[in-house]
């Protein structure tokens, strides 16, 4: 029973969606899934973090160390600001409680992914967190090409999970166990070593690294912004925590990791940062931006555990903002054009969206440019001169696509002056957002504390 | 002659080969969708040989074969619900028909 309790956040969140399902129904208020369920995170994510680190869960088959309850506080507190948002916007035009309900399920997922220590835990945590997001990016039914990218995203993310699968059915016959602490063996043959290159593949496509990530711009372009702002943020974290802690326990030459990490990040990076410049639809530029943003967490993944730490770090400062942009994109439209005099309509938000399109350049004080240098300098101790050179240089590249927006938001002229309603728990979601973008910039060093992160 | 370790890999192995080969080559679908189920089937056979041959005692494969099982179920399932979806607007479920969006 004991152990039982440790999981608690799960539980909660899990009550939650299973409530959200009925919540309307009940009470005759149409959104009131949302609105039950956000408040129920938030205290999910403080349980969380007063539960802290506790070591090998139900025979080990789980484990909270640090960075898991950094992961699991974080993928809670961005899925209350997510439902938050949807209490006051809803979900353009559909029923909005099965997407609370489906998003919720997937955050159970996240979690469990983040503190998984065995394999088999961490293949059904990672597919659920990621079959709800096939139905929520395809949530619009009468809209035929949300269809078609969630489609293109179920195909290729089925293919991929499967070879990861196979991958993974081949490091549990080699190790003869499928605990994460008995994978230091599979590093050893061809057969090893292959194994491990079909897990990686399953976890870039999760991750949406090239040259997985061609997925991402059809499916996220058809998909209604506030899914993105969800599928695009959320399941990413759990997903980079999965991929540092598979890649420290397979660490036994760390040969083949190394390689194929490394180029994941330089493809990514490239493909990424030089694509999302001539995009004109915010969604399809910021998945672009998010391929650019795994190449950087790559990176810092094969830069041994301080790069990990970082990794994951970097994959919540990457979330924050870019969740705040795409639901920003939902209520004022995608293209870059809907934007235009955003600063004139309603310039504290056009102000927030500096920080937030700031943070993701990785300029101080905002989080992204302490995430960003916390993984430089993994890398940069790991002695990977070379490639943490083009990073910072793809960096530096990525800022003109971003200031491309902000110049849109703040200089570009809109003839049909159309005024979103105003929404308060939006607004608030947006402050929150906001703030944690900043906070986690200055009180960086408080927050990693509690934590108990090192880099 | 007797069945060791080594013919259920390769028999996997082919299988797997040839689901990947299906999904990848075909343009319909639901073709595509019987591929991925063919190497769920492959990595099953693949769980449960190794379970099998170098861990007999315990019974961990297994156990890790019928949680794939359940989990690719409801994978298709969902698929599925999404084809029909595409079928309902397009009357076509072939990959070409449905490619208004270009990455």
């Amino acid at each position: 029973m004991s152990e039982l309790l440790l999981l608690t956040p799960e539980l909660l969140v899990l009550f939650g969606a299973l409530l959200a399902l009925f919540a309307d129904k009940i009470t005759g208020h149409p959104r009131a899934a949302a609105h039950i369920a956000a408040p129920l995170s938030v205290v999910a994510a403080l349980v969380a973090a007063l539960i802290g680190t506790r070591g090998g869960i139900f025979a080990g088959m789980l484990a909270l160390d640090n960075v898991s309850v950094f992961a699991r506080v974080a993928i809670a507190l961005l899925l209350a600001f997510w439902l938050h948002w949807v209490s006051g916007r809803g979900t353009g035009g559909e029923r909005s409680a099965e997407a609370v309900a489906l998003a919720m399920l997937s955050a159970v997922g996240g979690m469990l992914m983040a503190s998984a220590r065995d394999l088999i835990v961490l293949f059904i945590s990672l597919e659920l967190s990621t079959m709800p997001a096939y139905v929520l990016m395809g949530y619009r039914r009468g809209d035929a090409r949300g269809l078609e990218g969630a489609l293109k995203y179920f195909l290729l993310s089925m293919l991929t999970s499967l070879i990861m699968l196979y991958g993974l059915s081949f490091a549990y016959g080699i190790s003869g166990s499928t605990a994460y602490a008995d994978l230091g063996a599979v590093d050893a043959g061809t057969l090893g070593q292959l194994a491990i290159a079909f897990v990686l593949v399953g976890l870039f496509a999760k991750l949406s690294a090239a040259p997985f990530h061609y997925w991402t711009p059809d499916a996220y372009a058809g998909a209604p912004a506030s899914s993105v702002a969800y599928v695009s943020t959320v399941p990413k974290i759990a997903g980079v925590v999965a991929l540092v802690q598979l890649v420290a326990a397979f660490a036994g030459n760390g040969g083949t990791i190394t390689v194929v990490l490394l180029v994941g990040s330089l493809l990514s990076m490239l493909v990424g940062n030089l694509a999302a410049y001539p995009q004109t639809d915010l969604r399809r530029l910021m998945a672009y931006s998010g391929v650019a943003h795994s190449g950087y967490i790559l990176l810092a993944a094969a830069a041994g555990s301080a790069g990990g730490t970082a990794a994951v770090f970097y994959a919540v400062a990457y979330a924050v903002p870019s969740m705040a942009i795409m639901l920003l994109g939902s209520e004022e439209g995608t293209a870059l054009d809907d934007l235009a005099g955003l600063a004139a309509r309603r310039p504290a938000i056009a102000w927030a969206s500096v920080v937030w399109l700031l943070s993701l350049i990785g300029i101080p004080p905002m989080v992204g440019f302490f995430g960003k240098l916390t993984m430089f300098t993994a890398a940069l101790d790991h002695g990977l001169v070379w490639i943490v050179a083009v990073a910072v240089t793809m960096s530096v590249v990525s800022a003109g696509y971003y200031f491309k927006v902000l110049r849109s938001v703040f200089f570009g002229e809109r003839l049909d002056a159309r005024r979103a309603t105003r929404s308060t728990p939006a607004v608030i979601a947006y402050a929150a957002l906001t703030v944690v973008t900043l906070a986690l910039g200055v009180l960086a060093s408080p927050v990693l504390e509690f934590f108990g992160l090192r880099f | 002659m007797t069945v060791g370790l080594p013919h259920v890999l390769t028999l996997a192995a082919l299988l797997f080969g040839i689901g990947l080969y299906g999904a990848l080559s075909r343009k319909n679908a639901v073709h595509v969708m019987m591929s991925l189920e063919l190497m769920a089937n492959a990595v099953n056979l693949n769980l449960v040989g190794f379970s099998r041959f170098v861990t007999p005692e315990a019974m961990t494969g297994q156990f890790f074969a019928v949680f794939s099982m359940v989990v690719s179920a409801a994978e298709i399932g969902l698929g599925l619900a999404l084809v029909i979806a595409i079928y309902r607007r397009k009357r076509s479920v072939e990959l070409d028909a449905v490619q208004e969006l270009k990455g």
